[in-house]
């Protein structure tokens, strides 16, 4: 019976997504199928089933009557019966913090536009509210959406699938969830999870957001840049559509910020389900963070009773550094006393996800019944702060240091520095501590240090980020007055006007600040606006195919690995892969190579391991690929390739290359000399280490500028000055230049060129 | 950073900030903004917006931050490990420019001294350890503990191993011994239920400055003991209060370097090694209290400031326990404790080390049935 319900759905859904195809450019390929983003312009059949949400008074019901529909035997959303696992998980669900304010939450929501909502982890929020909107929103009477926005991709998805096993629904239907190059929604689905990236991608199509009757903005207190511009624009919306409902949901207390932006709307706070958290310092600053941190982890091992450990350190290395330090010091603990076991898990970012999910397994079992307990240390980035739960933690070690991409608009280098952490971040910290039990927090500084050093607040990304890519955004959306756009943390205006400078050389705005044709087709890419601009032009060049995959391996992490222990042997492969001109080229073939062997039919994962090449990152970069692809067919751009054996193969693409980056052009400063110096900015810097590039050009193109220990530019090509003036001409009209010697080298090119044009013209 | 500092040279460009650029008003960036009623000095962001009470300097400009390039922590300065000959005596100059009375003077000066004299028997030396022995009353030693926090007792009662509890007996009572014995009995029960712990009251010993000892742990008592019985052994003091006093701290020497012990006791003993230093707070004490405790070799790692010191005493705890057997105990607890093991050894790379290794070896395989039945050559 449903079937068929299912089926006569989704056949007047075609009917209707064809008669609009037309209107929605957008789609291209699937014009055919149906538009998920027009369902809410669908006439929604009549259901066929009597659901007790009928008697339901959309926006005016009790949390009583909710709770009465939930407990019912029949799924008021499908009209199946409920499965016995759905009574288990709704009599948890009923245990949750959450849950007794259900009332309260549902009386703010009926009488306000915008509320905020903080609870902290563990208190069921991001599953929970969503679910009560939805008891009372009763999309299914009006074919409006709720949306409920994640920072993170893995986030969407799995809450997106927790939530449909608490609905007893199939995930994909009633919920789904939309992130990047995934869309996982039926013209069923009521509840969408999605990215805040994707919400706002939606919002340049779709400005006032008109399939959506709620949007659920979550994990607000970690204020992404995409968070950021979403609740400026709700805020501006709000004025516009009364009747879309905002909810602003954070994890932190300091929800006063949110509160008198957003009109002093009213705050709801549930507590979480926490345990007090004894907080330690030292008496004395340190002389060395990682040390002591390793030191204090093996003395929480030996002193303290059973709970797992939590050490926060910076980066990928320093935690595998620590990891295997602590190993050895436990193992020897071991042999030489009756200390009891201990698993090390490291946790950062690019850790590939079965590696990341190792610190969910149990603490290991004491070597003999009776003995000193097991236990586990995960030794984590930032990323243990507030995006994971760990449960079981009962020990946190926070040297007060953390990884913060920082961007400087006056250089325009974007740097991935240790710093010391926030309050903020500090509380955060430990309160993992707290979640099972109580728990300690050793801070590794002084109480003073904690109270004079860190700020109170945690930077939000849009005052560390560099904005080109934001700017052109807020063009599309139609923001005209960048001054004066509401956000809630205004970025500095140097950057702002870094940003609008790039995207006017790159021919995204023009010269009164308008969106061009260009600009308004690369703010269609999910990319860098350089990079978007580097694809656009590629097919003057003859290799748009190899630009493509080049911007697709750009845009994902490094895809060369490089283990501690095998260093020489990694060089060695990519080696194999060096092109002589540069590194761009070097990716480019190491991605061909990947790509033949995958024709060959190899296994893929071995051959990746063998060549220390990082399967997870090529085969997403594949697919970026393929994604980036679709919307350059959709867009009319041309796939082209020159042919391989043409001399001008590479040459073709290095020119290429500049066509987007001739902003990031450097200059060696002296024929003896490894420094660089960067085009207009001046900057000295030196190509990274990791390149492949062993000849010392003059002229280099690099992809980025990042500052470590020394200034550094990653990814470097060899290309002829001449290009500059011909690709570029306005960015390298001379007169701009200051006096030096990158304008005199600059100026006899000029010369060169202009004498080699009148011998032409006087040969013709 | 001395003139013996590694050199780390740095080529650094014209313009480092570009502020060439910066100071250009013809940039395109800033024509449109200025354009759209921006003025230099003005935030971005909505005229009179109610949040801008919350905007910070980074709203203004650009974040900077400092380019760390080592491990130090934070709050730590770099040159924090180097001293400065003779600017002790300037300091005292100083003092008396800024008209300190000579007393304070003499009593900094005192503390510095204890400061160093501490510093080098840690490192010389290494660290003692003690276990709580109870409080001498007339001739009679009692449960000590005046109100101390539960924690404390739990920690008691926890950790003290009987063996411990013997240890801590022979060492103080000393010449009470006898008349003690059954009073002894009586407290160990006392340690293992922690109410009772907690409602034993110091009695008479305590005398304000007592009391104050007390809660220091009575680590200056020890320290000074456990240099004497460095040679001797774990000796009982025939001095009653010292006893007692030690019985309290059950603790090592360690990282004496804590707070404020200047407090009144001098009468006590002249080793007050605790620097000067203001009264932190409880959780601070017993953080230190932990540090404390986990005491062990500082002397492997010599030449290490203070601070390092202190952590130190942290990974000592790991080292102390492989060297000798024993964990030490619970940590938070603010007392020094004592884990329950008398003297470890000073650990060094020494011979014992190996030894210590082979007979954990040992002990490993005659746990593990396998092992036994290879040695034994037995087929299973």
């Amino acid at each position: 019976m449903a079937d068929i319900t299912k089926g006569t759905k989704r056949l007047s859904g075609e009917a209707e997504g064809s008669q609009d195809s037309k209107r929605v450019k957008t789609n291209g390929d699937k014009m055919d199928a149906k538009n998920p983003y027009l369902a809410h312009l669908e006439e929604k059949p009549e259901a066929d089933f009597e659901s007790l949400l009928d008697k339901l008074e959309r926006r005016n019901t009790t949390a009583k009557q909710a709770e009465a529909v939930e407990d019912s035997d029949i799924n008021p959303w499908t009209g199946q019966r409920h499965s016995e696992r759905y009574f288990k998980i709704l009599k948890a669900r009923r245990k949750l913090p959450v849950n007794k304010q259900r009332q309260e939450f549902l009386d703010l929501y009926h009488n306000n536009q915008i509320l905020v909502f903080v609870g902290e982890t563990g208190s069921g929020k991001t599953t929970q509210i969503p679910q009560y909107v939805l008891y009372d929103e009763l999309p299914h009477q009006t074919g409006k959406l709720i949306a409920c926005t994640q920072p993170r991709r893995v986030a969407a998805m799995s809450v997106a699938q927790r939530v449909a096993d608490e609905l007893d629904v199939k995930l994909g239907e009633e919920v789904g969830y939309s992130i990047r190059f995934e869309n996982k929604t039926s013209s069923k689905t009521l509840l969408k999870y999605m990215t805040d990236g994707q919400l706002l991608r939606e919002a340049m199509h779709d400005r006032d957001m008109s399939r959506y009757s709620c949007i659920i903005l979550d994990e607000a207190h970690e204020r992404t840049l995409a968070t950021d511009i979403l609740m400026a624009l709700l805020k501006q919306l709000s004025e516009r559509r009364k009747d879309l409902k905002i909810i602003v949901m954070s994890a932190t207390l300091d929800a006063q910020k949110f509160q008198s932006y957003f009109f002093n709307a009213p705050l709801l706070a549930v507590p979480g389900r926490t345990h007090p958290v004894e907080i330690f310092y030292t008496p004395e600053a340190e002389r060395d963070y990682v040390e002591a941190a390793i030191r204090t982890v093996l003395q929480i091992h030996a002193c303290e009773p059973e709970g797992d450990i939590l050490l926060f350190l910076t980066g990928e290395e320093e935690i595998e550094d620590a990891c295997r330090r602590i190993s050895l010091e436990v193992d020897e603990m071991i042999r030489e006393s009756d200390a009891g076991p201990m698993s090390v898990y490291p946790l950062y970012g690019t850790l590939p996800p079965h590696q990341q999910q190792r610190i969910f397994e149990k603490a290991p079992q004491p070597f003999r019944p009776g003995g000193r307990p097991g236990r586990k240390c995960i030794v984590a980035t930032n990323i243990a702060e507030t995006s994971l739960t760990i449960d079981g933690i009962v020990y946190v070690v926070d040297p007060g240091f953390s990884k913060q991409k920082i961007y400087n608009p006056r250089t325009r280098v974007e740097s991935l520095l240790v710093s010391p952490i926030s309050k903020a971040s500090a509380q955060q910290r430990a309160g993992r501590a707290g979640r099972t039990r109580p728990g300690k927090c050793f801070r590794l500084y002084t109480e003073e240090a904690f109270k004079k050093e860190l700020i109170e607040q945690t930077y939000p990304e849009i005052l560390r980020s560099n904005l080109s890519n934001t700017v052109l955004e807020l063009k599309k959306l139609g923001v005209e007055d960048l001054v004066h756009f509401d956000l809630m943390d205004p970025p500095a205006p140097e950057t702002m006007m870094r940003a609008l400078e790039e995207l006017n050389y790159l021919a995204c705005l023009d010269d009164d600040g308008e969106l061009t044709p260009l600009g308004n087709l690369a703010s269609e890419f999910p990319l860098d606006p350089a990079l978007a601009v580097m694809l656009i032009s590629s097919p003057e060049f003859y290799c748009s195919n190899e630009i493509l995959s080049i911007t697709s391996l750009l845009s994902v992490p490094q895809i060369w690995v490089r283990p501690a222990n095998a260093r020489k042997r990694a060089d060695e492969m990519k080696a194999q892969f060096a092109h002589p001109d540069g590194d761009h080229l070097t990716l480019l073939n190491a991605y061909h190579a990947y790509k033949g062997a995958e024709a060959r039919g190899e296994d893929m994962k071995k051959w990746c391991h063998e060549h220390f090449l990082s399967y997870r990152h090529l085969s997403s970069a594949d697919n970026v690929r393929a994604q980036l692809k679709k919307i350059m067919e959709t867009h009319g751009i041309e796939l082209v390739s020159t042919p391989f054996h043409d001399k001008n193969y590479y040459t073709n693409i290095r020119r290429a290359l500049l066509a987007g980056f001739f902003m990031q052009v450097a200059m060696r400063e002296s024929s003896n000399s490894k420094v660089y110096k960067t085009v207009k900015d001046e900057q000295l810097v030196l190509i990274h280490p990791s390149t492949t590039v062993t000849t010392p050009y003059e002229w280099v193109v690099y992809n980025e500028f990042v500052l470590t220990t020394k200034q550094y530019v990653r990814t470097v090509t060899n290309i002829r000055p001449e290009w500059l003036l011909e690709i570029a001409p306005v960015y390298y009209d001379l007169s701009t230049f200051q006096k030096g010697e990158i304008k005199n080298a600059l100026t006899r090119v000029a010369e060169k060129i202009r004498r080699q044009q009148a011998m032409k013209a006087s040969k013709a | 950073m001395g003139l013996a500092a590694a050199k780390n040279k740095k080529k650094i460009g014209l313009d480092p900030n570009n502020t060439k650029w910066s100071r250009n008003t013809e940039t395109f960036g800033q024509r449109i903004l200025r354009a759209q009623g921006w003025k230099p000095g003005e935030y971005l962001g909505a005229k009179d917006a109610p949040h801008a009470e919350f905007h910070t300097a980074a709203n203004a400009a650009h974040i900077r931050v400092v380019l760390k390039e080592d491990n130090l922590g934070l709050g730590a300065k770099r040159n924090n490990g180097d001293e400065c000959t003779g600017l002790d005596a300037f300091q005292d100059l100083l003092g008396r420019l800024n008209g300190k009375s000579q007393e304070t003077l003499e009593s900094e000066r005192k503390a510095r001294e204890e400061v160093k004299l501490n510093l080098y028997v840690m490192k010389k030396l290494g660290p003692m350890r003690f276990v709580k022995g109870g409080w001498l009353v007339g001739d009679q030693v009692k449960a000590t503990l005046e109100n101390e926090s539960a924690q404390e007792n739990s920690e008691d009662s926890k950790e003290k191993s009987p063996s411990s509890e013997s240890a801590a007996d022979a060492s103080s009572i000393g010449k009470t011994e006898q008349s003690n014995d059954e009073e002894e009995k009586g407290q160990k029960k006392d340690k293992k239920s922690k109410k009772r712990k907690a409602e034993s009251e110091p009695e008479e010993e305590s005398e304000s400055s007592r009391e104050k000892k007390k809660k220091k742990k009575g680590k200056r008592e020890q320290k000074d003991k456990k240099r004497r019985s460095d040679s001797e052994g774990v000796e009982s003091e025939s001095n009653g209060v010292d006893g007692s006093e030690d019985r309290n701290g059950s603790s090592t020497i360690a990282s004496s370097v804590s707070k404020d012990a200047e407090t009144g006791s001098s009468s006590e003993s002249k080793k007050d090694k605790k620097k000067e230093r203001k009264n932190k707070k409880k959780d601070k004490k017993e953080k230190k209290g932990k540090k404390d405790k986990s005491v062990s070799d500082s002397g492997a790692e010599s030449g290490e400031s203070i601070p390092k010191e202190k952590k130190k005493t942290k990974e000592k705890s790991a080292d102390a326990v492989s060297s000798s057997a024993p964990t030490p105990t619970e940590s938070s607890v603010p007392t020094p404790s004592g884990s329950g093991y008398s003297t470890p050894v000073p650990t060094g790379p020494s011979r014992y080390l190996a030894r210590s290794k082979f007979i954990a070896q040992k002990k490993m395989a005659f746990t593990d049935s396998t092992a036994l039945n290879q040695i034994f050559m037995i087929k299973s």
